[in-house]
């Protein structure tokens, strides 16, 4: 056997022992997961992502309508207003031309009743737009249960590679994360159970009890 | 009446709570204060005069319930009516409020007809 062939041997060795090694470590942190209950743990919390998943599209459905609904509105208001800009400059261009026709005609008292219809109809559309922002109150109360479930997963692995490390750190039992009695916004009305989906509903059940 | 009347509106979203503000004000209820949660809320309802609660449901440190309880067990403010204005849709929740002495509930999203309606009807109901 020359040089090479004992080197050859020596890394062939050396992988066979890291094969092993990594071997052990496996069943090392499968036993570690079943002793400690993590198996059981880290299977409910990943039950929950299918929940955050419907969180985040429902959060991505209220935001991009919000948008959609702002822009209508935008769109109409802006539309109205050009033509209300248009309308008041020929109405200025009759008066300077001829102030009593203008008058007598009916065309100003036309335009004025015009420009308080359009007044509320402007109004509409920012009422309207300012609904549109009650997305940031739905929102927020989902990404906050989102947050709170990722926060969960990263706090259970991190207990996990405390435990499983080779010289364990004291362990720090983590506070048990509070139980939210309140469900928040309802992102899959469909599939979700004695729930209402709309006012009428509330009220319907409202009139059930006496209300 | 309806324009002295003064409204305590309640919810941890700024947000929220102007778009309520607005909406009273746009109804003519143009008396209107803020609070952050029931807290704050109770804290306001104690050191001043309020005609009307507007409340959300899940808020840190106290809850509408737990508002809604406070002030129907206080004898100088069980008279207040409570509307709650909430994300909560769950039924059990509705019968809680109802139960609790709220004078209504509504879910979000809603509409400013909503509002108005609710409103006027629980002042209808108390007379003003």
């Amino acid at each position: 056997m020359d040089t090479s062939d004992s080197t050859q041997s020596a890394s062939h060795g050396d992988v066979t022992d890291v094969h092993q090694k990594i071997g052990h470590l496996t069943r090392q942190l499968h036993n570690a997961l079943n002793e400690l209950g993590y198996t059981e743990r880290l299977r409910g919390t990943m039950g929950e992502l299918p929940d955050a998943k419907s969180r985040l599209s429902y959060i991505a459905r209220l935001t991009g309508e919000a948008a959609e609904k702002v822009l209508n509105r935008v769109e109409l208001a802006k539309s109205e207003q050009d033509e209300l800009a248009s309308d008041t400059q020929a109405v200025k261009a009759a008066l300077i031309k001829d102030p009593v026709r203008a008058v007598a005609s009916g065309r100003l008292l036309n335009y004025l009743a015009d420009v308080e219809k359009r007044t509320r109809e402007a109004d509409s559309h920012l009422t309207e737009i300012m609904m549109a922002q009650d997305f940031h109150d739905l929102t927020g109360q989902v990404i906050a249960r989102v947050v709170s479930l990722a926060a969960t997963i990263e706090e259970q692995l991190v207990q996990l590679v405390i435990q499983t490390a080779p010289n364990p750190v004291a362990l720090q039992t983590p506070a048990p994360a509070p139980r939210e009695h309140l469900a928040g916004p309802v992102v899959d009305p469909e599939h979700t159970p004695d729930v209402v989906t709309d006012q009428s509903q509330v009220d319907d059940l409202l009139a059930s009890l006496g209300f | 009446m309806a324009n002295t009347l003064r409204f305590l509106i309640v919810d941890d979203f700024s947000t929220m709570r102007r778009i309520v503000r607005n909406l009273l004000k746009e109804s003519g209820y143009t008396e209107a204060d803020e609070a952050e949660d029931g807290v704050a809320a109770l804290n306001k309802l104690r050191n001043s005069r309020f005609d009307f609660v507007v409340t959300d449901i899940n808020m840190p440190n106290m809850n509408g319930f737990q508002l809604l309880a406070e002030i129907k067990s206080d004898e100088k403010l069980k008279h207040l009516p409570v509307l709650m204005v909430t994300a909560e849709a769950r039924k059990e929740d509705i019968v809680a409020a109802a139960q609790g002495g709220a004078a209504g509930y509504i879910v979000k999203p809603f509409t400013k007809a909503t509002l108005e309606e609710k409103v006027a009807n629980i002042l209808k109901k108390m007379g003003l």
